[in-house]
């Protein structure tokens, strides 16, 4: 258990050296929330609520978006197309490790590394320039468990496409389509509740608004019923076990390629 | 040394083969198409969704968006098709392979981006294209030869700004050691070319049309064609902004590649 | 007038005095502390058409600056340099046009076409008209029978056929000038021997100057007739390569280990040496790293064989290993004045 901790504090040391790149990806994301704000300030010219979502809820919710997007951006798919470019996953099928678990905990440590470098200064950013008010409420300290429960779900969908990558070498195209299909369909670009009913119906059905839909809901609406909340954990939990379970045997069957093909 | 003709007839015989070559990878060209395509059109997805709450934005109907977004899209191919070894150019100067560029009696910029041709951006245009013929279907755009003319004029000069931009940010890479997020940031920001521009306020609005012209990509020059009336003087420089934009963008190239003196001795 | 004229030809480099830690590198961004670098300092030489020039010299000597310089891609910060009547900073895509450029470690083909393809791409960069494209590819092909590899992608070339391929490619425009870069780098010895033989023949039937910088002296031995050394951005000499052989040519290093290597083993090796050979006419006997011993040989007075034989037999060698002096030990030895 050990080694699999001193993975993580590994990657979270590289992202320190990355500061370059995180400096980006913080103005980046500030332009996000800048150009989101006009966007949704439009929308809501004259009317108060949207589907029952006033302004600073909607705005809550995408501008928050954006951050936990960075957050849970874990490359473990483009890692493993690049371990394997290089020759490196047989090494891994080898040694006594967990492809898996291995995966799981390099990224978790970048995860951490963002968790403080963006999400607090969004947050900071949201309360004194955006002047968007947050209500203090049960969403609010179950936000980061939520949020953990997201990535765990969006690492499956990552190391999912990473195994897809044992038979084809496109990962680039996997990876993006991926991308698009998690942020369409999860409401991570905009809440549910825009979407037309009979969607929203499918969409709730599905586990990739667990990824976003949760989370940012806990967020932007803290002072929903804590009934609520529990359901939407327990569905969070449900689709992490389910995709876990999924994923550990698309491994079983993926692996097989790669033995055929030499790694 | 090269005339355009002998320079555009290299650039048929390069990419010819280029294509040749690239598409033994059949199952990588469906796959990043497809990806691509779902891509280019997500912002547009974010719109039809908001449509489907409001009836206008900021005094644009959906169909009036479909017709920019599909500027857009076309707008944004040629970067993507012709220009996109930009994105390898860091790598090369790193490692000291960029010195090969120098050495053949071409146009280093000819030469550099000769060396890919991104197939899969041929969706993103095909896409572009069926969506302004769609709107303009629908919101009854009289296409006369004048029209098509000013049409590919400032499709070309709005193309020249997102090459341009582009470009800029990856000639960082020339004295900047770490330069790739500059480049990813600039690359982030065309996905807000769609956007209405009176959606933003002052400082934005002058942001995004005087110091990083997105708004010259696509909504300004669409103006043209959907509010031909009420458009101001600004959107008249539409087809000189692209032009000036890329003389600068080769102008710092031409710094960067005269700074340029390699690794190793 | 030469084809190549360099008079006090001189590059120097500002170089930014890279401050500690965060704070210094913020410093450095507002108040630069620049030292000058004189990677080339006052070079004067004259190469004229069908030469073959080795131009060598330890790494950092500025081989490379000197060659940028030649084909335009630096300017130059003092003196002269013409190439075929023109300054070639001022004309990059026109000397092109006289010159070819070939890379051992990189090739200059494009990567993922067919072999042929690429030819025919660079017969149309550099208006190669048919005749003289048909003639030189029958020559490539009595030379190194370029055919059979016309159909493989450069990229699944072995580095020997890729080596003859860049090399051929280079001469197709018939150049004035190839400018050779560790031609032979990483490859055994017959496909050393093939490349040495084709670059010959190609020098011969074309008359075309042959600029070559290499670690390789074998390559300077096979090739050249004249030598330029080059070290820390000054010319150490400049001229016939028979005076330089005496230098490296014959030498050779044996590196042995020997088991339960002591102190005394050094002493032993060396007296058992001088007593059976005439040390005078060099054999030097150094350790250098942890279990090697390095025998340097002139083999002009002594051969090889006879002492790798009289070590065996008198010590338990367990590993043999020949290689040629370094670059840096000719260098040293021009300095030691061995030039005179």
């Amino acid at each position: 258990m050990r080694s699999y901790f001193a993975l993580m504090r590994g990657s979270y040391m590289i992202g320190l050296v990355y500061r370059f790149g995180f400096l980006f990806s913080i103005a980046g994301n500030i332009i996000y929330m800048s150009v989101t704000y006009f966007l949704w300030h439009s929308i809501y010219q004259g009317k108060a609520t949207i589907h029952g979502l006033t302004f600073d809820q909607t705005y809550t919710y995408v501008a928050l978006g954006s951050a936990v997007f960075i957050l849970l951006k874990t490359y473990v798919d483009w890692q493993m197309s690049f371990d394997i470019r290089e020759g490196m996953i047989a090494a891994y099928l080898i040694k006594p490790i967990d492809l898996q678990l291995y995966e799981l905990f390099t990224s978790f440590g970048s995860f951490l590394m963002s968790l403080s470098a963006i999400t607090i200064p969004t947050v900071l950013l949201l309360i004194i320039v955006f002047r968007i008010q947050i209500p203090l409420g049960l969403g609010l300290i179950l936000f980061p468990f939520s949020l953990i429960l997201a990535y765990l779900l969006g690492f499956c969908f990552d190391y999912f496409t990473g195994l897809l990558g044992f038979y084809t070498e496109s990962i680039w195209g996997l990876s993006i389509t991926k991308d698009i299909i998690v942020m369409v369909l999860s409401g991570a670009l905009i809440p549910l509740q825009f979407f037309p009913t009979v969607i929203q119906k499918i969409l709730l059905w599905l586990p990739f608004q667990a990824i976003y839909y949760t989370p940012l809901t806990m967020a932007a609406q803290p002072m929903l019923s804590w009934e609520t909340f529990l359901s939407m954990l327990a569905v969070q939990i449900f689709w992490v076990i389910t995709l876990f379970t999924l994923t550990r045997l698309f491994y079983n069957q993926a692996v097989k390629v790669l033995r055929i093909s030499g790694g | 040394m090269h005339s355009l003709t002998d320079y555009l007839h290299l650039y048929f015989t390069i990419e010819k083969q280029y294509i040749k070559a690239r598409m033994q990878y059949r199952a990588d060209f469906i796959i990043s198409s497809i990806g691509m395509f779902f891509s280019s059109l997500a912002t547009l997805g974010i719109f039809w969704v908001i449509f489907n709450s409001i009836p206008d934005l900021a005094g644009w109907t959906f169909t009036q968006l479909i017709f920019i977004y599909g500027f857009y899209m076309i707008a944004i191919s040629p970067m993507q098709i012709l220009f996109d070894n930009i994105w390898q150019i860091r790598f090369h100067v790193q490692q000291g392979t960029f010195l090969k560029y120098y050495f053949r009696p071409l146009n280093m910029m000819f030469y550099y981006m000769s060396e890919t041709f991104d197939l899969k951006g041929l969706t993103q245009l095909a896409g572009g294209i069926v969506l302004l013929i769609y709107a303009s279907h629908q919101l009854n755009i009289v296409w006369s030869p004048l029209q098509i003319v000013l049409l590919l004029l400032t499709l070309f000069s709005a193309s020249l700004v997102q090459i341009s931009i582009t470009i800029l940010a990856g000639c960082a890479a020339f004295w900047v050691l770490d330069a790739y997020p500059i480049l990813g940031l600039a690359w982030k920001l065309r996905e807000y070319a769609p956007y209405p521009m009176n959606i933003f306020d002052g400082a934005f609005r002058f942001t995004f049309t005087y110091i990083i012209p997105l708004g010259f990509v696509a909504f300004y020059p669409s103006q043209l064609f959907l509010q031909p009336q009420t458009v101001s003087k600004l959107i008249y420089v539409s087809p000189i902004v692209g032009i000036g934009l890329f003389a600068l963008t080769y102008w710092v190239w031409t710094l960067g590649v005269n700074s340029y003196t390699g690794t190793g001795s | 007038m030469s084809l190549i004229h360099v008079e006090h030809l001189s590059k120097h480099f500002k170089v930014l005095n890279r401050r500690e830690g965060l704070s210094g590198a913020f410093r450095d961004l507002f108040s630069g502390n620049y030292r000058t670098v004189k990677a080339v300092e006052d070079i004067s030489f004259d190469i004229e058409a069908g030469e073959i020039v080795g131009y060598i010299g330890p790494n950092g000597a500025g081989k490379s600056t000197t060659i940028k310089m030649m084909t335009g891609i630096l300017k130059p910060t003092d003196g002269t340099l013409q190439v075929n009547g023109l300054v070639p900073y001022n004309n990059r895509i026109h000397q092109a046009q006289i010159m070819g450029v070939v890379f051992g470690q990189r090739s200059q083909l494009w990567w993922d076409l067919p072999v042929i393809e690429s030819f025919k791409i660079l017969k149309e960069i550099y208006k190669v008209d048919q005749a003289t494209f048909d003639k030189h590819m029958n020559l490539f092909n009595e030379l190194v029978g370029l055919k059979s590899l016309y159909s493989q992608q450069v990229r699944t070339l072995s580095l020997g056929q890729r080596m003859l391929c860049d090399i051929t490619a280079s001469f197709l425009h018939n150049p004035q000038i190839v400018f050779l870069d560790e031609p032979t780098i990483g490859l055994d010895i017959s496909i050393k021997a093939k490349i040495r033989s084709v670059i010959k023949e190609l020098n011969q039937i074309h008359n075309t100057t042959i600029i070559l910088t290499t670690h390789d002296l074998g390559d300077v031995e096979a090739l050249c007739r004249r030598i330029i050394i080059i070290d820390k951005g000054k010319i150490l000499y400049d001229g016939d390569i028979k005076k330089v052989n005496a230098l490296f040519g014959a030498y050779r290093t044996l590196k042995l280990q020997i088991d339960n290597f002591s102190e005394s083993t050094l002493t032993d090796l060396r007296t058992d040496l001088a007593k059976h050979f005439d040390v005078d006419h060099g054999i030097v006997v150094a350790q250098t790293e942890e279990f090697w011993t390095d025998v340097t040989i002139d083999q002009a007075h002594t051969p090889l064989s006879d002492v790798l034989n009289f070590v065996m037999s008198g010590f338990p060698v367990s590993d043999v290993r020949i290689v040629e002096i370094s670059m840096e030990n000719v260098v040293q030895r021009v300095y030691d004045g061995a030039l005179g």
